[in-house]
């Protein structure tokens, strides 16, 4: 049953983030398979290739190198094959602009990173297990930026 | 107003003098007519004697004839005859003289008529007797009765004078009589008008001195605004002038040519003289000015630059208006300032601000990016700690877990620092957007904020209804949710807090803290709460930043968050005061404009 994991994607230069990552995935045991990049432009790069298998779940870094992460929403959201994966903003911070600019993009859920592993494993346990149907097509602001 | 009293005390004045000229006229048109009066007496008695001494000389002419004629009676000699045959010529000379003199009434002249016929009988009774004598009849019956007849005659004749004589006497007292009135009661007449003229001349020139001495006092008062403009005008670097309209021509004061760098008079007062200094630049605009000056004679303000003699460039104001006087005299009265240094200082000071501007939006971005960018690597700290205990927690000895508990307190204190300095800098950002908010939604979401620990601690809060402001919403969101955090924090062990949200509408005048500061109506909300409260004399200092009046073990805080609290209300415009009790609990006071 290769084809029945749960296929999530994250984009984040920081290796220690990936690190926190792949780990907390590990230890939750949800059949997932995660697949990281370093930043936008290798993001990018694997979603264009016609074999890609598009993610469930893509977590998007908003600051990276090269190609940061509004960018990435800005070119999935206009190309029609990719413009329905679920994207989970996944940063440091959580300012007034940033939320509302992605929310404006077209992101479905904005992650706050958490400053516990307990905490992480928490939310992305959450996020996987979302009703995506309901968030997508719910422009509900207030839950857009996902409450610890 | 010595306007209005001159005004008044011309027209008193010209009043007085028309009513003297009327007095001194009538006095003199009663002086002639009194004159006038006692010639005309005078004449009356003159011509009355006059008219006695003809009818006396009638009388004497008769006598002559008479004495002349009984002479010749007598002696028959003809040469007695003569004073008979002039007598008869005097007598109608004197008698022509009478009609001339003798008064005008109707009587009078009957009583000449009269005579004249008794004097024509008694001349007709003489030639009839000289008759008689010529023929020697003078002893006949005839003659006697002739000669009888003459005696009744020359006694008719004395009778009818002596009559006449009377007559012209009655009348002299009658007129005499008549003017009596007239002429006792005019001296006094006259001497009274006198008087009142007298008066108003004395109410006048009293008058006259009162009005000096006002204008005297106007001039001393005119001397000393004088002299105070100008030494306004030097130390305002102030200089006026005058644009007579009718003759185009200029009046400068002194001052003037001193702000154009000049010694006063140094030049004739043309516009021509003035254009020499205005900068080449400015000419064009300042002819312009000039012109439609002259054209709507109203000049407003106007800016231009001039160039001294000694090369010195000064920025100028001008300002002038229409002045007309009470004559119709058109003038444009104008003054030059020379705003140099306000331009000066008001450059230097932009420049400043600019300045200000610029370190206080550095320091802010700083103050943002430093505890944004610290954020990271303390999270991954946190985060790897959070391994630690995990996953090796057993792998380490007591001391080891411990250290990494210190570590941990110590990652989770630095991190709520750097979340409150985040949040303050957000605060301090420029963008500020003001939007008709509900302030009891902003309530409710800051009570939801801390709802776990209200309900932790069995907190409860009682809020009156809030208006609907023009808010910065987040920011009064933030500012909620730090008082209510505020009031749960501090709260007693031992009781349940109680957090009571009042709200009103004051005036400025009512508020002891706002009395002395502003003025105006303002919405004020209080958050008055049980806890521990403070020392009144900490009131002002616990709004500052970092300020703590706990231990930090005693109490988490980082003392950011009253000081957000305070900046949130600058930037609305208001005010919050801190007032507490030790033990009895506070009350945040906000007071935002209305």
């Amino acid at each position: 049953m290769p084809n029945d994991y749960i296929h999530i994607i994250l984009a984040d230069d920081d290796e220690d983030d990936r690190l926190f990552f792949t780990d907390a995935f590990e230890e939750l045991n949800m059949n997932t398979k995660v697949t990281t990049y370093n930043d936008g432009v290798e993001l990018m790069d694997y979603l264009n290739r016609d074999d890609a298998r598009l993610p469930n779940v893509l977590f998007l870094d908003l600051n990276m190198p090269k190609k940061n992460g509004i960018e990435c929403l800005n070119e999935i959201k206009a190309n029609s094959r990719m413009a329905d994966i679920a994207i989970a903003i996944y940063s440091t911070s959580a300012s007034e602009e940033d939320i509302e600019e992605t929310f404006v993009l077209g992101a479905n859920i904005y992650i706050k990173k958490p400053n516990s592993f307990k905490q992480l494993k928490k939310v992305l346990a959450e996020v996987i297990s979302m009703n995506w149907q309901y968030h997508t097509n719910g422009l509900n602001k207030d839950n857009f930026l996902m409450r610890l | 107003m010595y306007r209005k009293v001159f005004s008044k005390s011309a027209l008193f004045l010209r009043i007085i003098f028309i009513l003297g000229l009327f007095l001194v006229l009538i006095i003199g048109g009663f002086t002639y007519k009194h004159i006038q009066n006692l010639t005309d007496s005078t004449k009356q008695i003159v011509n009355t004697y006059k008219v006695n001494v003809e009818f006396e000389k009638v009388m004497s002419y008769l006598k002559d004839a008479e004495n002349g004629h009984r002479n010749y009676i007598l002696t028959k000699d003809t040469i007695y005859l003569k004073p008979y045959l002039t007598g008869r010529d005097k007598v109608n000379e004197s008698f022509a003289q009478l009609k001339e003199i003798a008064s005008d009434s109707e009587e009078q002249k009957n009583n000449l008529k009269t005579l004249s016929k008794y004097i024509d009988a008694l001349f007709v009774n003489f030639s009839e007797t000289t008759e008689f004598i010529e023929r020697n009849q003078t002893l006949s019956e005839a003659f006697k009765t002739n000669f009888f007849e003459e005696k009744i005659i020359t006694d008719s004749i004395r009778q009818k004078l002596d009559e006449m004589i009377n007559l012209e006497n009655s009348l002299l007292k009658q007129y005499q009589e008549k003017h009596k009135s007239n002429l006792k009661f005019t001296p006094l007449f006259l001497y009274l008008v006198l008087l009142f003229t007298l008066v108003l001349i004395i109410i006048s020139y009293y008058k006259i001195t009162n009005d000096f001495k006002n204008i005297k006092e106007i001039n001393n008062q005119l001397s000393i605004f004088k002299e105070a403009a100008v030494q306004l005008e030097m130390v305002g670097k102030h200089g006026n002038w005058v644009w007579h309209v009718a003759t185009n021509t200029f009046t400068f004061s002194d001052n003037l040519y001193r702000v154009l760098g000049e010694k006063p008079n140094a030049f004739q007062p043309t516009l021509e003289g003035f254009m020499e200094f205005v900068h080449p630049e400015d000419k064009e605009k300042f002819a312009k000015d000039v012109e439609d000056m002259m054209r709507k004679e109203d000049l407003p303000f106007i800016y231009y630059r001039i160039i001294q003699k000694d090369g010195a460039i000064k920025h100028i104001k001008g300002y002038g208006k229409l002045l007309v006087n009470e004559d119709g005299e058109k003038r444009i009265i104008g003054n030059v300032t020379d705003i140099s240094d306000e331009i000066e200082r008001f450059l230097e000071i932009e420049e400043r601000n600019l300045e200000l501007e610029k370190n206080n939006k550095e320091l802010s971005e700083f103050n943002y990016v430093a505890s944004h960018d610290l954020q990271e690597p303390l999270r991954k700290i946190q985060t790897f700690i959070s391994r630690l205990e995990d996953k090796e927690a057993d792998k380490f000895s007591s001391s080891g877990r411990q250290y990494l508990e210190r570590i941990n307190v110590a990652a989770t204190r630095m991190r709520s620092l750097i979340d409150d300095l985040l949040q303050f800098s957000r605060t301090n950002k420029p963008d500020k957007e003001f939007v008709e908010t509900d302030l009891n939604e902003l309530l409710e979401n800051a009570k939801q904020d801390v709802a776990e620990s209200i309900s932790e601690a069995q907190a409860t809060v009682v809020n009156d209804v809030l208006p609907t402001l023009h808010v910065i919403p987040f920011q009064i969101h933030q500012l909620f949710l730090n008082l209510l955090s505020n009031s749960l924090k501090y709260r007693k062990k031992d009781e349940a807090p109680l957090i009571t949200i009042q709200y009103s509408i004051v005036n400025s005048k009512t508020e002891e803290t706002l009395q002395k500061v502003v003025k105006g109506n303002f919405h004020k909300i209080s958050f008055s709460d049980n806890g521990i409260g403070f020392d009144p004399q900490y009131a002002k200092q616990i709004f500052e930043l970092f300020s703590r009046l706990h231990n930090k073990h005693e109490y988490s805080g980082t003392g950011v968050g009253l000081a957000i609290c305070k900046k949130i209300t600058d930037n609305h415009g208001g005010f919050i005061f801190a007032e507490g009790q030790l033990n009895l609990g506070a009350t945040f006071t906000i007071y935002l404009p209305v």
